[in-house]
């Protein structure tokens, strides 16, 4: 998987220099092959965190609880990225860093639900309880973000953020190189995510093993 | 549904006998209205300012947040919590009591609050107190849903004090967002926006069943 995401790497670096510049707003639209699919991977991480945690409710078993950790982790370094590629690319085309648009409210304010998150479970003293309590708290912040939008649609509908999926405004040649930016970081969040896994799965069986003073090359076979 | 009324019960009277949860709320929120009237220096003093409605549930928000760190606090002595999780059915009933408890007591600091924010702003809370008082309670009664059930969380970690805050204030937009429009429209003396009420219901509805239903997963014995 690591050399697929490598060459994937490759290819999208390619496509991005080589897609046409923006007649309008120049070399910085190139922000848009990167800035939506941080967003979708920012997202379906909070996805993951919320799934592992329900998982982890239901069955108990330790492994959810860490995919857990996994997702909320690689979903909040997907979402600081796009909190900081938004504001170079709205500072070029609205002329300011940031305005307190929908989406962009929405966004951060499910980046803090997250920080919090991460904050609970390193200001807990590990173990089962932490698991329990990071699995309710990942549940509550996935509720956010519908509960959230409700909000925004009721009170202030109006949005600046650009629609360019429902209103197909792509110019021509711009389609696959985002389609390539897309899967590249679709894989690259993949990717990170199992690895994030593996190593909580490792540093997990690592702790049992030195507890029971056994080695760990036994444990592994 | 005795549990309920037991638990609140006893948070009453020894709230009554000891007086000090609600004491250091009262003051606590005195004092921030207090520092309001010297952060708007310049204002008129013979109107209220526009802010002021958001200000008043700052000050809410800065005393629930008190309150709701201290909620557990006396449960922690003598290990009652593990007790209050062995309770006789379901821990969603002691959940209930639990918040029931901390709405009355920051009820009766929200109404003295009010008094002294009209006497400080200069508003006619005689005319605004029966919409006012709907208001308040509904987005009080979110605050102390998920803040009952994040404060049983913090209180099992390290910097217990600091964390609820965290965990809690960005899950508290959507009632905030309610609220502060509702609280504008009563001391305007104009009806309240139904977008508001409807808003206040839909995210207390929410709050309150995930979070007795999370508080299963919050105690442990």
């Amino acid at each position: 998987m690591g050399a697929v995401l490598a060459v994937l790497l490759v290819i999208y670096a390619w496509a991005v220099t080589n897609a046409p510049t923006d007649a309008v707003q120049g070399v910085i639209q190139k922000i848009l092959y990167v800035h939506p699919p941080l967003a979708y991977g920012a997202y379906l991480g909070f996805v993951v965190t919320a799934i592992g945690g329900s998982l982890y409710l239901w069955r108990g078993r330790e492994e959810y609880d860490r995919l857990a950790i996994a997702g909320a982790e690689v979903g909040v370094i997907f979402c600081t990225l796009m909190l900081v590629t938004g504001p170079i690319w709205a500072k070029g085309t609205w002329g300011r860093w940031w305005s307190w648009d929908p989406r962009l409210t929405l966004t951060l304010l499910i980046w803090f639900v997250y920080l919090a998150y991460i904050l609970l479970r390193s200001f807990s003293e590990g173990g089962e309880r932490t698991a329990r309590f990071a699995a309710v708290y990942g549940l509550v912040g996935v509720l956010l973000i519908p509960l959230n939008y409700y909000v925004i649609d009721l009170f202030e509908a109006r949005s600046i953020h650009p629609e360019n999926l429902e209103r197909g405004s792509l110019g021509e040649g711009m389609g696959w190189p985002f389609v390539v930016g897309n899967v590249t970081l679709f894989v690259a969040f993949l990717y990170l995510v199992l690895r994030r896994w593996e190593i909580e799965n490792l540093r997990a069986r690592w702790a049992r093993t030195t507890d029971d003073g056994e080695s760990l090359g036994e444990e592994g076979r | 549904m005795s549990i309920v009324w037991a638990i609140l019960r006893k948070d009453l009277v020894t709230e009554w006998r000891r007086r000090d949860r609600v004491a250091a709320m009262l003051v606590f929120s005195l004092l921030v209205v207090v520092v309001f009237h010297f952060a708007l220096p310049n204002r008129a003093t013979d109107q209220a300012p526009a802010g002021a409605p958001g200000l008043l549930w700052l000050a809410y928000v800065f005393a629930a947040l008190l309150g709701l760190n201290r909620a557990f606090a006396l449960e922690l002595e003598n290990d009652a919590l593990s007790a209050l999780a062995l309770a006789p059915g379901d821990r969603g009933w002691v959940f209930l009591g639990k918040a029931a408890s901390s709405f009355a007591l920051i009820g009766v600091v929200q109404a003295v609050t009010a008094a002294a924010f009209a006497l400080v702003f200069e508003i006619d809370l005689i005319a605004a107190a029966p919409r006012l008082a709907g208001v308040v309670a509904l987005g009080t009664l979110g605050i102390c849903s998920v803040g009952t059930l994040f404060s049983a969380m913090a209180i099992r970690t390290r910097f217990r004090e600091v964390l609820l805050p965290i965990l809690l204030l960005p899950a508290l937009f959507p009632i905030l967002a309610g609220a502060v429009r509702g609280t504008a429209a009563a001391l305007a003396g104009t009806p309240i926006p139904f977008e508001a009420i409807q808003l206040l219901i839909v995210v207390d509805g929410i709050y309150l069943i995930v979070s007795f239903l999370g508080f299963e997963y919050v105690l442990d014995e």
